[in-house]
């Protein structure tokens, strides 16, 4: 739109043909106009998050099992006493982190490495941007029935493929090897989730001015050089956001690890965001599940804080 | 020394081509897999040696999918599900991202944060609640009930993305048109309207694959058939039926059909809007 159509377009004050929109536009002058707009969202967002949160955090200090309803009522922290000699607990946190830290990590390298590729723009690179978007789309559903196919220890292709190639003497069981479990998925988390990295970091080095490139080769720097002292620097508020919520993401969502290996062979997968989904829908217990995720938020928050926080040191 | 320079580019396209091509296969060949899986007659699929081609195309898993897992009901039930999040997240966000883009006011920063720390709370700890809340309401296993449920983490991305739209539209735009005479709707309605299209669009895209896709939630607070959503749908079909793998990989397939074509319609704006999305956020 150019400035002259934004000359012409407003004419005479509220439109009086439509005696509510003359009303809501005397309102939009009134000084209440900016709590008019938000009010709905936060009546929503006080009635759908801040209450369930709530009643959350409470429940965690009480008994409440569906299946033993006389028992139930406040019981203080004793459901934080019981996580600290829970080994299930305790497995899960130390899987949590392998996962968290194996999963950012993968999926952020890779995400990288192929939105440099993509940014260069040869032939061909914009087919290779939409179908790298592919996984992405998919629901985690269908994408978790796909690589459990492919990995099956009978029929899965990858073992096929991994025998003739000569990797592999005979086909293995991926997921019920307590060795490869974690590895296994980790592989399926990477396919699902390089591509958010992929796009985010693409269109962050799209708006990176071409004359900040042209004037470091003129001063003789080399690609490395170019990639560490301008690409990276100038990514840095999209990679800290994007590995913020990919952090949370892997913390809190367990439907792929539902879908492959619902914690096993063992405990070898078991995750807090599994653990605590299923005490809460196997085994009913709804308090000692709460106490679960509210240590899991404690966790996701001051990780949030302390990474932020170090990265804005280094910055300045 | 131009030769060097030549050839040092050379060796990077190579490379970027070799990187390229190693990605998107990466990133194709389970979908290419699945799809030859669900051409084959079950009794390839499940023999000893690996069949790449199948030897024998069939459609049969595609009419068994339909005919056994009530997808029409399931697709119809996610269509709705998905339209009601888009309609009430786009609606009551975005009026409240353009109020925290233009006005400064009590308690605004804390609002923002506020947005992006509800992102954090373990989905565990939401549902229970919501499954008492919803229950309480009579809307439990209801199409509405689990619209409600996705605006809880749809929200946030809602108003954090269409604030970083607003962001960037001049606000000299606005004051130009009120200056002519236009109240403050006035100038939204005619200047700023039009402008945020494209992001209007890319967040309801986002939005709409999250709930389309949406899996924990919808098994959680839906019993029945007449809420249940095609996620969901599929994976109780996994369980009740012991699948076979060539109707499970149609169902994989089919899943995938209606977002690719809602993708391809709007790949552009939707890249664009995530972007301007992160890089405000």
């Amino acid at each position: 739109m150019t400035s002259s159509d934004v000359l012409e377009a407003p004419t005479g004050r509220a439109d009086p043909a439509f005696p509510l929109f003359s009303l809501l536009g005397r309102l939009s002058e009134s000084r209440g106009w900016a709590y008019f707009l938000i009010i709905p969202s936060l009546i929503l967002i006080m009635v759908v998050v801040i209450y369930p949160v709530i009643s959350g955090i409470l429940m965690s200090f009480q008994e409440l099992r569906l299946t033993r309803p006389g028992s139930n009522g406040y019981i203080g922290f004793e459901h934080y006493i019981d996580l600290v000699s829970d080994r299930i607990f305790l497995r899960a946190l130390q899987n949590t982190v392998v996962w968290v830290i194996g999963g950012v990590t993968s999926q952020f390298l890779l995400g990288l490495i192929t939105a440099l590729a993509l940014n260069r723009g040869i032939f061909g690179s914009r087919l290779a941007r939409i179908v790298v978007l592919l996984p992405w789309i998919l629901p985690t559903v269908a994408a978790g029935h796909m690589w459990a196919l492919m990995l099956d220890p009978r029929l899965g292709v990858i073992n096929d493929i991994l025998v003739r190639l000569g990797f592999l003497d005979s086909y293995r069981a991926w997921f019920a090897d307590p060795s490869t479990a974690m590895p296994a998925v980790l592989v399926v988390a990477l396919w699902q989730g390089f591509p958010f990295f992929t796009l985010m970091l693409l269109a962050g080095m799209q708006g990176i001015p071409d004359d900040l490139y042209e004037a470091a080769s003129v001063d003789g720097a080399n690609p490395l050089q170019e990639f560490i002292h301008i690409t990276l620097p100038l990514l840095r508020p999209i990679i800290v956001s994007t590995v913020v919520l990919r952090v949370i993401g892997l913390v809190n969502a367990p439907d792929l690890l539902i879908i492959l290996t619902n914690g096993g062979p063992g405990d070898a997968t078991q995750m807090l965001s599994l653990y605590a989904f299923n005490k809460a829908y196997a085994s009913f217990d709804f308090g000692y599940a709460g106490a679960i995720s509210v240590v899991m938020f404690i966790i996701l928050m001051v990780f949030t804080i302390v990474y932020v926080r170090a990265l804005r040191a280094t910055q300045e | 020394m131009f030769s060097n320079l030549r050839r040092t580019k050379l060796l990077f396209d190579l490379l970027t081509a070799a990187i390229l091509i190693a990605v998107t296969l990466f990133a194709i060949f389970p979908l290419v897999w699945t799809f030859l899986t669900s051409l084959k007659v079950e009794a390839d699929i499940v023999t000893s040696t690996m069949q790449y081609i199948p030897e024998r195309v069939t459609f049969d898993n595609y009419v068994a999918l339909w005919q056994r897992s009530g997808f029409p009901q399931l697709v119809t039930n996610s269509l709705i599900v998905t339209t009601l999040t888009m309609t009430i997240c786009m609606s009551i966000g975005s009026l409240a991202a353009y109020s925290l883009s233009r006005f400064r006011f009590f308690f605004r920063d804390q609002m923002l944060l506020l947005y992006l720390v509800v992102r954090m709370f373990p989905a565990v700890l939401m549902i229970i609640p919501l499954f008492i809340i919803l229950r309480n309401l009579g809307m439990l296993d209801s199409r509405f009930g689990l619209a409600l449920a996705y605006t809880t983490f749809l929200m946030p991305i809602c108003v954090w993305m269409m604030k970083g739209f607003f962001d960037a539209i001049p606000v000299d735009l606005e004051e130009a048109a009120r200056i002519d005479g236009c109240t403050r709707l006035g100038a939204l309605n005619r200047i700023v309207l039009p402008l945020v299209r494209s992001g209007l669009v890319a967040t309801s895209v986002f939005i709409g694959i999250a709930s389309w896709n949406e899996f924990l939630f919808a098994l959680m607070l839906t019993t029945s058939q007449g809420s249940r959503t095609w996620p969901v749908g599929l994976q109780l079909m996994v369980g009740e039926f012991q699948l076979p793998w060539g109707t499970l990989s149609a169902g994989g397939i089919i899943s995938i059909v209606p977002i690719i074509i809602f993708f391809s319609i709007v790949q552009r704006s939707l890249i664009r809007g995530i972007t301007a999305g992160a890089i405000k956020g």
